[in-house]
């Protein structure tokens, strides 16, 4: 099982103020550090119109990294491919596969904050369609010398990408949430499978879903990848580990969570500014695991246990994972 | 005077090798004092880069002073706001050394109103905060109407202000495009290939470009006709930089396109296209040149061309 991670860099946050530059700066640096903790990727989320300025071309963040790197998996956690031109996308990935000698790795997300559709001309309501289409655009242009496309929403005709990536096709992750319906989606199609945060109960569910929907769809499960953020909170004691997950909550996720519809419900709705003591706010919250190092051990073992192929550690207490947690998994 | 390197990237029959020595040429040149790098947007060949920004945000890592320039950017395929948002994020990895060339609309296929358009959004997007945008080929954000004011306009009346994380399902009418660059006037250039364009960007004062591709005769009288332009509308000089593209053939021949002799000679060239244009910065197109001809030029060329 691989760890990937990410850090604070490609945005201001409001209880840590800091220059945009020194930011970027401390991305890339915090980058050759978790190289060499040993780590096996790193990567940029991505948003758009951000009053924090978040970064809104992850590739780009990382093509940063691959000049300071050598070995890291260059990753998009995701990357919101219905907000890009498909072969643009295709593009990106392929000038940044050929500096980074075949690093790259794409989770695509399909985007959920209303804001950035408008902003970019874009139907949401198009989005999932968009990204199952566009993902498999990347797939061809990727893959194949010459590749026509013909969906709802792309066409193609007789194109050739330039430059030829090292990787072919260049590896790309579905970015499916927590729902049943997406782990369904991503598995009856063959696509590998990023699970967004959520607790282990849950998690086993949807992985059992996604395999049977790919088994039924004629693929050998043992070619069906699937990884999930995992964000651990670790502490000495469970006081001290819930004190640092309530630091996240209150800093960052309050606000990314609440306010902007992330949480989906039952319905395929999105939840705006829900009551903290709302299903879906508990499940999140819950989701982000607390624990001492043991614990934690335990707990990602459960989820090596149960096949992942790659866990995506959080952005704080690299060097304590990478010398008390990562032994325990190589 | 300025001097910088670009690269036809198309002479390598595979990008993973070629860029390699691209990038240690622009590693050594930084070193040497060259004040740009320049990669050209290109889809044609096996080596071709079709999104220098993620090339040049690489480079960021890899050098410390040379400024990073986006050449010949089209505005058919990237979207309005990410070509506003890749040279914000060039800018502030590499701390203010980012800039940014379309290429001419003729090259593109476009009407030129299309170029003209996409400039002036980019360099909105970039000074104002909440904005939108209505033109004719870019629209920001997509629900702005038909009767939005043309071009950028700006909220004129004041209401409480809203956290963004309060917005709920609602777009507003006005968005912010961020990150903003490092610096306050990051360098837009144009292409002059196009009569339309030429006019339209004297009149505005945007920079002019012209490319190696155009012979250096034409560029002489292109570029004067700008400066003609120019300050029959009032620009000042110093609001623009003027960029040459050359060929170089260090103790080889000159011809419509290259500049060529012992160095002296090349000097010389530069400076008297300098008297004819006005040109602030030179770039030096390179081709088959080797290692040693850069210090050459760097030491025998671009430093007098200081003085």
């Amino acid at each position: 099982m691989e760890f990937w991670t990410t850090s604070l860099g490609v945005s201001k946050m409001r209880p840590i103020p800091n220059a945009l530059a020194d930011g970027y700066e401390r991305f890339v640096q915090d980058a050759i550090r978790i190289e060499e903790l040993g780590f096996d990727g790193y990567g940029s989320g991505e948003h758009h119109f951000m009053y924090d300025e978040f970064m809104p071309i992850p590739l780009q963040a990382v093509a940063a990294v691959a000049a300071a790197t050598s070995r890291i998996r260059l990753c998009t956690n995701a990357m919101l491919l219905p907000l890009y031109d498909p072969l643009e996308a295709a593009e990106i990935a392929a000038t940044l596969d050929v500096l980074s000698g075949g690093r790259v790795s794409l989770g695509l997300g399909m985007g959920y904050r209303p804001y950035e559709f408008d902003g970019f001309g874009t139907a949401k309501r198009t989005r999932g369609a968009r990204l199952r289409e566009a993902m498999e655009v990347l797939r061809l242009a990727t893959s194949q010398e010459r590749f026509s496309y013909e969906g709802k929403h792309y066409r193609y005709e007789d194109e050739t990408l330039h430059p030829r990536p090292i990787q072919r096709p260049i590896d790309q992750w579905f970015c499916g949430g927590t729902s049943l319906q997406g782990a369904r989606r991503a598995g009856a199609a063959g696509l590998d499978y990023w699970l967004a945060n959520s607790p282990f109960d849950h998690t086993e569910a949807i992985v059992k879903e996604y395999r049977q929907a790919g088994r039924e769809a004629g693929f050998d499960e043992s070619q069906l990848r699937v990884a999930s953020f995992k964000d651990v909170c670790i502490g000495n004691t469970m006081e001290e580990a819930e004190g640092l997950r309530q630091m996240l909550i209150d800093s960052f996720y309050d606000e990314h969570i609440l306010g902007y519809g992330y949480l989906v419900d039952e319905n395929g709705k999105n939840v705006y500014n829900p009551p903290k003591d709302h299903p879906l706010y508990q499940r999140f919250t819950q989701s982000l695991y607390c624990g001492t190092i043991e614990m934690v051990v335990e707990e990602l073992k459960r989820y090596e246990a149960l096949g992942m192929d790659m866990i995506f550690l959080p952005s704080q207490q690299h060097e304590l994972i990478a010398q008390e947690i990562l032994p325990e998994f190589k | 005077m300025r001097v910088g390197l670009s690269w036809d990237l198309d002479r390598f029959d595979d990008a993973a090798g070629g860029w390699q020595g691209v990038i240690a040429e622009v590693v050594e040149a930084d070193r040497m004092g060259f004040h740009s790098f320049w990669i050209h947007e290109g889809r044609e060949g096996p080596a071709d880069c079709p999104e220098p920004s993620v090339f040049l945000t690489y480079l960021s890592t890899k050098t410390r002073s040379g400024q990073l320039r986006i050449a010949g950017r089209r505005v058919t395929r990237a979207l309005p706001a990410h070509i506003a948002e890749e040279v914000a994020v060039l800018d502030n990895f590499s701390r203010g050394r980012a800039g940014l060339a379309f290429a001419p609309a003729s090259r593109q296929g476009v009407p030129a109103g299309h170029v003209h358009e996409m400039i002036d959004f980019v360099t909105s997007s970039w000074a104002v905060d909440e904005m939108r945008y209505r033109g004719d080929y870019v629209r920001f954000p997509a629900h702005t109407p038909d009767d939005a004011p043309p071009g950028t306009s700006v909220p004129t009346s004041g209401g409480d202000y809203v956290p963004q994380w309060e917005w709920g399902p609602e777009t507003p009418d006005f968005l912010a495009i961020t990150p903003k660059p490092y610096v306050s006037h990051t360098p837009v250039h144009v292409e002059i290939d196009d009569d339309e364009t030429l006019e339209w960007a004297a009149k505005h004062g945007i920079s002019p470009m012209v490319g190696a591709d155009l012979p250096t005769s034409e560029a002489v009288l292109r570029l004067a006709r700008y400066h003609e332009i120019a300050d029959k509308a009032g620009r000042a000089r110093r609001e623009i930089e003027v960029v040459l593209e050359r060929r170089v053939a260090l103790d080889g021949a000159t011809d419509e396109r290259t500049l060529g002799g012992p160095p002296r000679d090349v000097l010389n060239a530069i400076v008297d296209l300098r008297r004819k244009t006005g040109v602030s910065h030179f770039v030096w197109r390179r081709g088959e040149a080797t290692p040693m001809d850069l210090y050459r030029f760097a030491s025998e060329v671009q430093l007098l061309l200081q003085a």
